[in-house]
């Protein structure tokens, strides 16, 4: 390709946005609305699946050391229970602390212990972080079988459940999610074929004076990508906008739902929705037009 | 410059619009081809550009058999060939000029040249002033100029007019032939489809009648009814042989 058909093939694109004018702001506003749906779900996907994380990232194990275990032996134990597979962090929490951590969670009913405080019931322990629900049973199982362990504490049960809600939410939104893409990338081809089968006449008549299918293709192309863009850019700033507000809204009101951050989840979103739009835009626009092409 | 040796056309819906044509037209030649609605006219049109190849023979253009061009080349031909419709097929989104222009950037023409050979076409079918106005804003026969000065902006070896004047008055009829035989004049071979008996009497060109697909005169310097008697006869055999 020269740079005289280059020229000809823009001129020909903008020309055509131009002059295209009321089916060039339905298709961009198609692209647009699509686009913001979808990231509206993307971005409900992915914060379900960071509370998912967040609450997975509490369940841990409990071990309850013996007795009669010196300082350095803790720290073996420590050392050797980090070197367990799934196991993420390990904390010594002490029995005082223990003590002190319950009362502070019995708030008004902490005169319950009073008494008690004398001689502290609790034991030392180590408090164990796995990398999820599915490592659970097999980190206890190990680390009970450690000398110096006297009991191991964890709610096997709540473990699998948790694992079960969290698998089910995260393979229900990524269905969700999937069924989204696929009915944006039908909704955006379907409006360009819209607006090439409005201008089917035109590629005739383009062939009969002999344009090459080239020459015919790349402007259609670059307002595909035109299209595709623009649409891409307006869902993007609604949808930074509309998080931006969501966030903000859920700090205040309801801060103890863990959500991600807006930044910089507003800019890899927006590139994807960019990348998603030009994609569409101008692929839908080719393969619309490749039945005209044929004559 | 056109052959056509034993063409048969088919369509896919089982048409037959044309059976065994032979003809050849020669350089410079104007011809016209007439016949009724559906006799294969605009077919032998279609098949001259390319848009329609034949289910049986072969057809010639400039030396080049059609049905073995690669449709990668199709466009390369169609720049030789002129073509003009009855509905004048302008891009409605561009003016008159950019029409014409069009024809000339799709082959690659400098800017230079476009904006010499553009003016020189629009003034050749007596539009002189009206390059900047867009289609709907031109009248019938403004438009049918129009698209003549595309049609003729590349210089063509054939021009194909099908029905040019179907849609115009009598009047801005004689105008649009008065121009196809001018540019005869300037060397190109004309080819007319049309059933306009008039113009067809009244200029004494070359006439091919076509009935049911079937060649049923060729004069050279003919009338609209001239194989009328020969027309019927022909038509008749033909659909008794169809018979089983």
């Amino acid at each position: 390709m020269g740079a005289g058909s280059f020229r000809v093939i823009v001129g020909e694109a903008l020309t055509g946005i131009r002059r295209n004018g009321l089916m060039s702001v339905v298709s961009s506003t198609t692209v647009a609305v699509s686009l913001f749906v979808l990231a509206v779900f993307l971005l409900v996907g992915l914060n379900v699946d960071h509370m998912a994380r967040v609450i997975e990232s509490g369940l841990e194990v409990r071990l309850y050391l013996a007795e009669d275990l010196e300082p350095v032996d803790v720290e073996v134990l420590k050392i050797q229970v980090a070197a367990l597979d799934g196991v993420t962090d390990v904390t010594y929490v002490s029995a005082e602390e223990a003590l002190e951590t319950l009362r502070q969670q019995l708030g008004e009913d902490a005169e319950l212990l009073e008494g008690v405080e004398e001689m502290n019931p609790l034991s030392d322990s180590l408090r164990v972080s796995t990398k999820g629900p599915a490592w659970v049973d097999a980190v206890a199982a190990s680390a009970g079988r450690l000398p110096g362990v006297a009991d191991v504490g964890y709610t096997h049960d709540l473990a699998q459940r948790l694992l079960k809600l969290t698998t089910s939410v995260r393979v229900g939104g990524l269905v969700l999610v999937g069924l989204m893409v696929l009915a944006t990338i039908l909704v955006i081809s379907n409006t360009v074929r819209l607006t090439i089968l409005a201008r089917g006449e035109e590629v005739y008549i383009m062939k009969l004076v002999g344009a090459t299918n080239w020459l015919i293709r790349w402007p259609f192309l670059f307002e595909g990508l035109f299209f595709g863009l623009a649409g891409a850019l307006l869902a993007s700033l609604a949808a930074w906008q509309a998080y931006y507000w969501a966030v903000n809204g859920i700090y205040t009101t309801i801060s103890f739902i863990p959500v991600l951050p807006v930044y910089p989840l507003a800019w890899r979103l927006g590139l994807v929705l960019l990348a998603l739009g030009a994609t569409i835009g101008a692929l839908g626009s080719s393969i619309s037009l490749r039945r005209f092409l044929r004559v | 410059m056109i052959e056509f040796y034993e063409v048969s056309k088919t369509y896919l819906n089982g048409v037959t619009a044309l059976r065994d044509v032979t003809i050849t037209i020669a350089k410079g030649e104007f011809v016209f081809v007439v016949g009724l609605s559906g006799a294969g006219k605009s077919t032998l049109a279609r098949l001259v550009y390319r848009e329609e190849l034949p289910t049986k023979g072969y057809v010639f253009v400039n030396g080049v058999n059609l049905a073995r061009l690669k449709p990668r080349a199709v466009p390369y031909l169609r720049r030789n060939i002129g073509v003009v419709f009855q509905d004048f097929k302008l891009l409605p989104r561009k003016t008159a000029y950019e029409n014409v222009a069009f024809a000339l950037r799709v082959t690659g023409a400098s800017p230079r040249e476009i904006a010499r050979r553009v003016p020189a076409c629009l003034e050749l079918v007596g539009l002189g002033g009206k390059g900047d106005a867009y289609p709907d804003e031109l009248s019938g026969g403004e438009q049918q100029r129009t698209a003549l000065a595309r049609a003729i902006a590349n210089h063509p070896l054939v021009l194909v007019a099908d029905e040019p004047t179907g849609n115009l008055d009598p009047t801005t009829s004689w105008d649009i032939v008065r121009l196809l035989l001018e540019v005869n004049q300037r060397g190109t071979t004309v080819l007319m489809a049309t059933h306009a008996k008039h113009i067809v009497d009244a200029v004494r060109r070359r006439v091919i009648t076509l009935d049911k697909g079937l060649v049923v005169s060729d004069k050279l310097r003919g009338g609209y009814g001239d194989g009328g008697e020969r027309a019927w006869a022909q038509g008749l055999s033909a659909s008794l042989s169809a018979r089983p």
